[in-house]
């Protein structure tokens, strides 16, 4: 069995005009945490979903344990998605369902387990995020942190080769940070499973990545183990990690000149 | 002349934007039909539906109803007292709502309470990543939330029509009867004796099914297609309320020539 899990060989994304993804190469090993870390709006969430076979690219393959996706059929692609664990930003639990439905919908789904033995997958689930005593709740009274937490547990209810965590940091105050930092990297542990982690949170990201790819305007701008990322001198990667506001990624978005804009008014708008 | 390619340049844009959106339309119903077959395994997923899209309408559909048959009554009292022919009242109201009051009023009302519902509910589901979440447990969401909310709404739709249908005749009944001081013999053997089953009844359940089934299609594909944002689900819900109306109007004129001419 191959040690990478997810191969992406010259992948192309587009929206419209706009390139997100332009051509990347990307190699994600069966264990471990990889980051995908970059400025917003620069594909990482794109990616995941590409990854998943949400998206379609325009060119180039990945293929996840030796599966290409886009060229899977739907029931065949449905059957490698039970394989894989997602965590979306919004938690995207289900709202009419209690977190015990939430977590217990997957199994619902796709076995034939009994009412008792479902029960108890989802209680050892529950307990494993430290929610076994909110099971009873409705998401509208979870706080955010509480509802990632509860999306965690459904994303590991079907024992998954891999889980890929979109944005899992953001707007979290630091206990929740915290919380969930130790929980990525304790079940992968556990599992011993292949997780990726799509984040802009620096610190958290790097504190728990086992190797990590930046990536900027659809491009990789730089990969490498944590520690190489904390000393690299490419002005991508510094711009990232110091979160400077000029550099690679320009403070000001594109325009016309100045001269041009506010003082002669010659401009389209 | 740059003004008047601008416009024309607007106005194929714009024809264009709306054959690709009854494109998508069709292709999603395409995607919808077969779907339906899953309730037979799951009827709880129809029968919750049932539930929210029927049971929670029927309240506007029974005060609705009463009132029209209460007004049906009066204007066609006051039209037909000067010709002494008021005991034809009860003809009056029983063939107008079984013919059109009670598919197109309950289809109207129906598009604001639960269409408009739908296609919030699915586009609040899609812009808080609930169906993707769904896809990505490789749960297909056309099978567990779109098509039971479809199959829910065909079938409560007739069911609702003559619900409504039945109180408005019954509002006629207490101006008429008790208002008025029509016979009620006369006003209910007038009834009988002119409403056809299949002529009338039968036609105004068909003209329902499609009404329903049209108001259906469009709410949930609403729902699915809209951009998943506040500005995007707010103007998929007035879509809704406003394409099922037409719709509706529209195909009742088409329905009506077709089932009622000589």
């Amino acid at each position: 069995m191959s040690d990478t899990l997810i191969k992406i060989r010259g992948m192309k994304f587009s929206r419209g005009e706009r390139m997100i993804i332009d051509g990347i190469d990307m190699d994600i090993p069966r264990k471990g945490i990889t980051a995908i870390m970059g400025p917003s709006g620069t594909g990482k969430t794109t990616l995941l979903k590409l990854i998943g076979g949400q998206l379609h690219p325009d060119a180039g393959s990945i293929e996840v344990d030796g599966q290409n996706v886009h060229k899977l059929k739907t029931s065949q692609l449905y059957a490698l998605r039970k394989r894989m664990g997602m965590l979306f930003q919004s938690g995207a639990l289900l709202t009419d369902l209690s977190v015990f439905e939430n977590v217990a919908y997957p199994l619902r789904e796709h076995t034939r387990l009994s009412e008792g033995l479902i029960r108890q997958l989802v209680l050892l689930k529950l307990n494993a995020v430290g929610l076994r005593g909110a099971a009873q709740l409705m998401p509208s009274e979870l706080s955010g942190g509480m509802a990632r937490r509860v999306a965690m547990a459904r994303a590991i209810s079907l024992d998954p080769m891999m889980i890929m965590y979109d944005e899992p940091f953001t707007g979290q105050d630091p206990i929740s940070k915290g919380i969930l930092v130790k929980l990525i990297r304790e079940l992968n542990n556990v599992l011993d499973i292949c997780s990726i982690v799509v984040s802009h949170d620096v610190s958290e990201t790097l504190s728990i990545a086992d190797y990590v790819y930046v990536i900027s305007d659809g491009e990789i701008v730089g990969h490498g183990h944590p520690e190489d990322c904390k000393v690299s001198d490419s002005e991508w990667i510094r711009q990232f990690i110091d979160g400077l506001a000029d550099g690679p990624v320009p403070f000001h978005y594109p325009a016309e000149s100045v001269l041009d804009d506010l003082i002669t008014g010659n401009t389209k708008s | 002349m740059m003004l008047l390619f601008d416009k024309l340049q607007s106005l194929g844009h714009s024809a264009l934007t709306s054959l690709q959106r009854l494109g998508r339309g069709h292709v999603f119903l395409m995607q919808v039909l077969p779907a339906m077959e899953g309730m037979l395994f799951r009827p709880g997923l129809l029968i919750r539906q049932m539930y929210s899209v029927g049971v929670l309408t029927m309240l506007i559909i029974v005060v609705a109803g009463l009132f029209v048959g209460m007004v049906m009554a009066l204007q066609s009292y006051y039209a037909l007292v000067d010709f002494g022919a008021e005991d034809s009242v009860s003809v009056m109201v029983v063939l107008s709502l079984l013919r059109e009051l009670g598919p197109v009023v309950t289809a109207l009302l129906f598009a604001g309470r639960a269409g408009s519902a739908l296609t919030a509910e699915i586009g609040l589901m899609k812009a808080t990543e609930q169906l993707s979440g769904m896809e990505m447990m490789a749960v297909n969401p056309i099978e567990r939330v779109i098509a039971p909310r479809f199959l829910a709404g065909f079938l409560s739709m007739p069911l609702l029509a003559a619900i409504f249908s039945a109180v408005g005749v019954m509002g006629g009944y207490l101006v008429a009867v008790e208002l008025l001081g029509l016979d009620a013999g006369a006003f209910w053997s007038q009834a009988i004796s002119n409403v056809d089953l299949y002529h009338d009844l039968g036609n105004g359940m068909i003209k329902s099914a499609v009404f329903g089934f049209v108001v259906v299609w469009i709410a949930v594909f609403e729902g699915y297609d809209c951009v998943p944002t506040s500005d995007g689900l707010g103007k998929a819900t007035t879509r809704t309320v406003v394409h099922s109306s037409l719709a509706v109007l529209g195909l009742d004129f088409v329905l009506t020539a077709l089932m009622f001419s000589e």
